[in-house]
């Protein structure tokens, strides 16, 4: 069952099927939106609300695997279902790449397309936890001063403070000042969880130049 | 040079004797005996002598019948005889030689007249040829040398002051002679010597029995004794011999006819002679004057009667002849000949013309008969054209049920006789056999009726990707419509109101998609072409539907721009639309390397005097200059997978709704692909 504020959009160029699938879904519980064409919804979408995107292949104007991109380029996540009346390979193995949740022929049964629309949620849920884990983590990042956040990136390659302070040319102890407000301001404790976190936003560990070459 | 060669001069020179001796004998033998005979009857009785010279007429034979070249030896021989002749009573040598001449100058004279119209054709075949024959040769040849012949008795020692007196003689005689024994003698030298014996003999019968009716009523009419007892029947007792001259007239023609008068004077002679003749009332002179102007009377209607029978007879045959040929000829080329005659209600027909029908042989044709055999649809059309009701611009098509049951078409090509009021006279015309023709057509019909379905088939297969989505559309909503029904009885409380809906929509959805399906089942039907009023617009409409799917999937835009009339065509929708779908799908094709944004597919319908002009119009890359010749012909195409077949069927379709269809670049880029159809354009709607 869907959450509260999650919403299905469903994107397709027939009314009648766009009435339809509303209503089946309305049915189990989730909230819908219908739009008859591509443009119609990218005017109106809003990334941060939370739900996915079930879309018709072949659309007039911009087409199903087009809208795909189109989302892609604004980095904006959303889970999107493809439907089709065709089964065409070269098509959904496009849109799967692109990261579909599900690829589902037309017409199409209530238990596919709820257990694709329940995944599409888990995705979301997921995927909205990671983004409000990442914004917490960028949100500590930001409070590290600029010496602080290149100790980090020292530490988080494995260096050790004496090394550390080779490296920026200065003294051991002047680090372990630095190393101490830096873990505080990041709330951990040891650098195993240091690390979890920097991973979560890809931050790139600082690596000699002498290890790197 | 063979011996055969060489041999050929001697062999007509063998003939040449014969032929020789032959006319020498038979001319001299032939005048000696007519002029003896001639002198036989002067001799006979003191009441009257011969009332003609019949050796002038054997003169007169020999000079039609000899050889140019031999002519003189008849004439030698001819004069021997006369020389013979006139010696024997006497005749002094000099009346002798003027009585030859003058004979001579009148046969002379005569067979030239004769000749010059033998030269044309037969003698006494025309009324014309008769009437010139009996000026010239009875009258004015005889009248001119009776002037020299009235002296020949004067030279025998007669008075001068008689000459009127002997030319009337001799005019009387020699008219008298070519009148009567004249054309008997020439139609038989014309027609040949076995004219009797050739005949059947029911006509020679009839010959015979004509002749001895003659015999007995000349015996009884020309009796003395008759006439004496009331001089109130002379006229009609003299009537009496003409109904049996009239009768061998009009039977035997000319020489029938001079046969007849031969007959009466003959009689007339024999009573003469015999002393009991109505004639024998005064001098012999008078009385022979009498009876010469008697049968002359009686020979000149008796000729001309003959004579213009006998051409009404020759026209006739040469009627029938031209008839049989005419019928012959049209049978050859397997025509039937008919004609009908309004006013009595009559008609005529060939005997080809009837086995055409199936009537039979020996059925009267009638017009009745002929529309019992023509098919019962056909019938009011056929029966208009057989009275002329009908224009004869138009040939009449129609058909014609067998005796076998077999059908047949015929055309019928008509002229219409009319007159000076316009009432129509008779109709008449030639009838063809065109069943072949038509069965002809009937296939090619067929055929193109079925390669125009095959083509339609081949065009729904090719879309059958498309239609097929455009099929699970309703499905797809039915389907969910279904289950959200069902999964809305499940839930507490149950939301009627909202289930209703869903079972609204799924009705509106089924119908839809059996729109689309029937729609499909139209277009794959190999049915009857039927014509019915169209409205091009919903056509238009409906054909995009079908392509719905295929204009979303190669991103064209359409833009339909339609007059603002109701359109009516005339025509069969399914063929119609088969040439939209493929006119479509040819600008879809064009403008597959179209940048996407410029992918436009324009419709446009305007009117323009009776006449809606359907415009499809693309954006591609138009129409190669090389290949616009051959853009309408079978199995052409500039596609990879076409067959060519596509637009040459289409402005077949087109063409047979009375419109045409034509291709052209459009100014803009792009081809205008435009058919014009005749159509009811009506403001409004």
């Amino acid at each position: 069952m869907g959450t509260a504020d999650f919403a299905v959009y469903l994107i397709d160029d027939d009314p009648g099927v766009l009435k339809a699938l509303g209503r089946l879904l309305q049915t189990a519980g989730y909230k819908t939106k219908a739009f008859s064409s591509s443009e119609a919804f990218l005017d109106e979408h809003d990334p941060s609300v939370p739900g996915c995107a079930v879309l018709d292949l072949a659309m007039p104007g911009l087409d199903g695997l087009e809208l795909q991109q189109t989302l892609a380029h604004q980095a904006a996540d959303r889970p999107i279902i493809f439907l089709t009346a065709h089964g065409n390979v070269p098509k959904s193995v496009r849109a799967m790449r692109a990261g579909a949740v599900d690829f589902l022929l037309k017409p199409v049964k209530r238990d596919d397309l709820l257990q694709a629309v329940k995944r599409a949620a888990n995705q979301d849920r997921l995927t909205r936890r990671a983004y409000a884990e990442r914004k917490t983590i960028h949100a500590l990042l930001e409070k590290l001063t600029p010496r602080e956040r290149e100790v980090l990136t020292h530490v988080i390659a494995g260096r050790l403070n004496k090394q550390i302070a080779a490296d920026l040319g200065t003294v051991e102890k002047t680090i372990k000042v630095h190393r101490s407000r830096m873990m505080a301001k990041m709330g951990v404790r040891t650098v195993a969880e240091l690390v979890r976190l920097t991973e979560k936003v890809s931050l790139q560990p600082r690596l000699p130049a002498a290890d790197l070459a | 040079m063979s011996w055969v060669d060489r041999s050929l001069p001697v062999a007509r020179s063998i003939e040449d004797v014969q032929y020789f001796l032959q006319i020498t004998l038979l001319t001299f033998f032939a005048y000696l005996i007519s002029a003896e005979l001639g002198f036989f009857v002067g001799t006979l009785s003191d009441k009257i002598f011969a009332p003609f010279w019949p050796p002038n007429i054997v003169l007169l034979s020999a000079l039609l019948l000899v050889r140019p070249g031999q002519r003189w030896i008849s004439i030698l021989a001819a004069f021997s005889a006369h020389v013979i002749a006139e010696t024997r009573i006497g005749m002094p040598v000099f009346q002798l030689i003027a009585a030859f001449a003058t004979n001579f100058a009148v046969a002379a004279l005569s067979a030239a007249a004769v000749q010059r119209q033998l030269r044309e054709r037969p003698l006494f075949t025309t009324f014309h040829d008769t009437v010139n024959f009996i000026v010239i040769v009875g009258f004015v040849c005889p009248a001119v040398v009776a002037l020299a012949g009235a002296f020949v008795p004067i030279l025998g020692g007669s008075a001068p002051g008689d000459f009127w007196n002997f030319w009337t003689q001799w005019f009387a005689s020699n008219a008298l002679g070519n009148l009567t024994l004249g054309p008997l003698a020439l139609v038989l030298i014309t027609e040949g010597r076995h004219t009797f014996w050739s005949a059947n003999s029911a006509r020679q019968a009839e010959a015979l029995v004509i002749g001895a009716l003659l015999v007995v009523v000349c015996s009884i009419a020309f009796d003395r004794s008759a006439g004496q007892i009331t001089h109130s029947f002379l006229p009609a007792l003299l009537y009496l011999p003409v109904p049996f001259v009239l009768w061998s007239a009009s039977r035997f023609g000319v020489k029938g006819a001079s046969a007849a008068i031969l007959v009466v004077g003959i009689v007339l002679i024999w009573r003469s002679l015999n002393g009991s003749s109505l004639f024998l009332t005064g001098t012999p002179e008078a009385n022979v004057f009498a009876l010469q102007a008697f049968l002359i009377c009686l020979a000149i209607p008796a000729l001309l009667l003959g004579s213009s029978l006998e051409e009404a007879r020759q026209a006739n045959q040469r009627l029938r002849q031209d008839e049989e040929r005419m019928a012959f000829v049209a049978a050859a080329a397997d025509i039937g000949l008919w004609q009908y005659n309004s006013r009595s209600g009559s008609c005529w027909a060939t005997d080809h013309c009837r086995s055409m029908l199936g009537l039979q042989e020996d059925s009267p044709v009638t017009r009745d008969a002929i529309l019992s055999v023509v098919h019962p649809d056909d019938r009011a059309f056929v029966h208009d054209a057989i009275v002329g009701i009908r224009d004869a611009e138009v040939p009449a098509e129609f058909r014609v049920v067998m005796p076998d049951g077999q059908m047949k078409w015929l055309l019928a090509n008509r002229s219409i006789n009319r007159d000076a009021s316009g009432t129509v006279l008779n109709t008449s015309g030639v009838v063809t056999d065109i069943t072949m023709c038509k069965k002809a057509e009937a296939e090619a019909e067929a055929q193109r009726q079925e390669l125009a379905h095959l083509m339609r088939v081949s065009q729904v297969g090719a879309l059958s990707g498309g239609l097929a989505h455009e099929l699970t559309q309703p499905l797809t909503a039915i389907l969910a419509n279904a289950q959200a029904a069902r999964a809305m009885l499940a839930g507490k409380p149950r939301d009627l109101k909202n289930l209703a809906e869903a079972l609204d929509d799924i009705i509106a959805e089924d119908l839809r998609a059996g729109e689309i399906i029937q729609r499909l089942r139209t277009l794959l039907k190999n049915r009857k072409v039927e014509a019915e009023a169209i409205n091009i617009h919903n056509l238009i409409d409906s054909t995009l539907h079908i392509l719905n799917s295929e204009l979303i999937s190669r991103h064209v835009k359409t833009k339909v721009i339609v007059a603002g009339d109701v359109v009516a065509v005339e025509g069969d929708p399914v063929q119609l639309q088969q040439v939209l779908l493929n006119l479509v799908m040819n600008a879809l094709e064009a403008m597959t390397k179209t940048d996407t944004r410029r992918r436009i597919l324009t419709l446009t319908s305007q009117c323009i005097n009776d006449q809606i002009e359907v415009s499809v119009i693309d954006q591609g890359a138009g129409i190669d200059a090389n290949d616009e010749p051959r853009l309408f012909d079978a199995f052409f195409t500039t596609k990879e997978r076409g067959l060519g077949l596509g637009l040459s069927i289409c402005s077949t379709i087109i063409e047979r709704h009375g419109g045409s269809l034509s291709l052209r670049n459009n100014a803009d880029g792009g081809t205008i692909a435009r058919f014009c159809l005749p159509a009811r354009c009506a403001k409004g709607g």
